[in-house]
């Protein structure tokens, strides 16, 4: 059943128990207008309360059937993600531990074709490691308990920015951050969204000696409030718009910008759990622009 | 120079330590416990290590959480738990950066807490920093009698 449905049928209860209280009230008047209709009417009151009762047992205890089954699937997805974390890095340690150390033991004897393959390989572990990292890191954004509190955004992005110029301090980027950009939300995944959403502008302007990123207000088509991060980089095909925010979906070769796939469906569920919304525009070679808003937490 | 405890259930995670430590030339013994069980065993000199002096301690506990029998974070607990070992510098060294591993190894008492790095070339770093502070640098405590 479709939640629309659900709300719907429940409000058709309370209306059912209204009347039930009207129905009382009336049995009140009549019997105190006429005592001989008070056996009948009282009767009748209790039938209908009964009634209501009933039906709000039933909605109760189905409600308690569902909330237990998402409790069940939430600490199963926790055991799982726990899981994950300790026993699926362990097999990618040795082969990439081994690999290395044959690659040192055997170093001279091996081929050059040798050598590219046990580099291939290793290669290989480190870029599935970096997948269960951000696979973990996605999950726990569904996990994490929200937090409500008063979020800068203008100094979070600048803060971003900071650490993406000391990392790569030769990038002729300027990046535009908007003044006085507030929100209400949790900040830790906040910071989280738009560092993904700035690293990628970050990444996808990697390949011009110049850029401009920017961080601004805008709305959406209600005319709510909405933030964006904006680069003039390598944008996207707007054709595939609606994949940019699938786990694992990439539009651009790993040779050409790097990456897992897991960021922009990061910064969806951080913004999904705001009660906002998330979208992009974009032309190839033309930059993309990012906007997100974050409901009214 | 006393030995190093490693407290590690997989005999790859045990063979690549070894090799890192030899890479970043860790001179001192390094003893395997493989389960949480050996690893108290070994350290209160009990069961198949009752033949061992109970004072003489490691220099260091490199200890993994995820071990058969007992975990690592019992292991912790019941260290801190015994005045002997109260003190005995523990590191975990584990795979998971999970919020509440962190959490309640911090708060049972761990005195550091370094995740095992998929690359091998970090790995080695990190066992070579962790040589260098916790058998080098650092003070150790003094023996509780």
């Amino acid at each position: 059943m479709t939640p629309e449905r659900r709300r719907r049928r429940l409000r058709r209860r309370h209306a059912l128990g209204a009347a039930g209280l009207v129905l009382v009230g009336a049995v009140g008047w009549f019997a105190y207008a006429d005592p001989a209709y008070v056996p009948a009417l009282i009767v009748v009151a209790l039938a209908v309360l009964a009634g209501t009762h009933l039906l709000f047992a039933r909605e109760i205890s189905r409600r308690e059937v569902v909330e237990r089954a998402l409790h069940d699937a939430n600490r199963e997805l926790e055991s799982f993600s726990y899981s994950v974390s300790h026993d699926l890095r362990a097999p990618l340690r040795s082969i990439d531990g081994f690999s290395e150390a044959l690659l040192e033991d055997a170093g001279p004897a091996l081929t050059p074709e040798t050598r590219s393959h046990l580099e291939r390989i290793i290669n290989a572990a480190r870029r599935m490691s970096l997948l269960i990292d951000d696979l973990l890191a996605l999950s726990r954004v569904s996990r994490a308990e929200m937090k409500r509190e008063q979020v800068d955004i203008s100094d979070l992005a600048a803060h971003i920015v900071a650490d993406l110029r000391r990392a790569d301090p030769d990038r002729g980027v300027v990046v535009e951050i908007a003044p006085d950009l507030r929100a209400v939300g949790d900040g830790q995944l906040i910071r989280l969204a738009l560092q993904n959403l700035i690293e990628n502008a970050w990444k996808f302007t990697s390949r011009k000696p110049r850029s401009v990123i920017a961080v601004g207000r805008a709305r959406d088509e209600d005319g709510a409030g909405a933030f964006f991060v904006r680069d003039d980089g390598a944008g996207f095909d707007p054709e595939y718009t609606d994949k940019l925010f699938g786990p694992f979906q990439r539009l651009h070769a790993a040779s050409e910008f790097p990456g897992t796939g897991i960021g922009l469906a990061t910064v969806q569920r951080i913004v999904h759990r705001h009660g906002g919304h998330v979208w992009a525009e974009g032309q190839l070679q033309q930059g993309a622009c990012f906007y997100f808003t974050l409901g009214d937490l | 120079m006393n030995e190093i405890l490693l407290v590690e259930d997989n005999p790859d995670d045990v063979e690549l330590t070894l090799r890192a430590f030899k890479k970043s030339r860790v001179m001192n013994e390094v003893v395997v416990a493989h389960d949480g069980v050996e690893a108290l065993d070994y350290l209160f000199a009990t069961g198949s290590y009752a033949y061992r002096d109970p004072n003489q301690l490691p220099q260091i506990v490199l200890l993994d959480l995820k071990l058969p029998r007992i975990d690592g974070l019992h292991v912790l607990e019941r260290l801190r738990a015994h005045p002997k070992t109260r003190l005995l510098p523990v590191v975990i060294l584990t795979s998971s950066t999970e919020q509440r591993d962190l959490a309640s190894g911090y708060r049972l008492g761990a005195n550091s807490y370094v995740r095992k790095p998929v690359d091998f070339q970090e790995f080695v770093e990190a066992v070579r920093q962790l040589g260098l502070y916790w058998l080098l640098l650092n003070q150790r405590p003094p023996v509780i009698d």
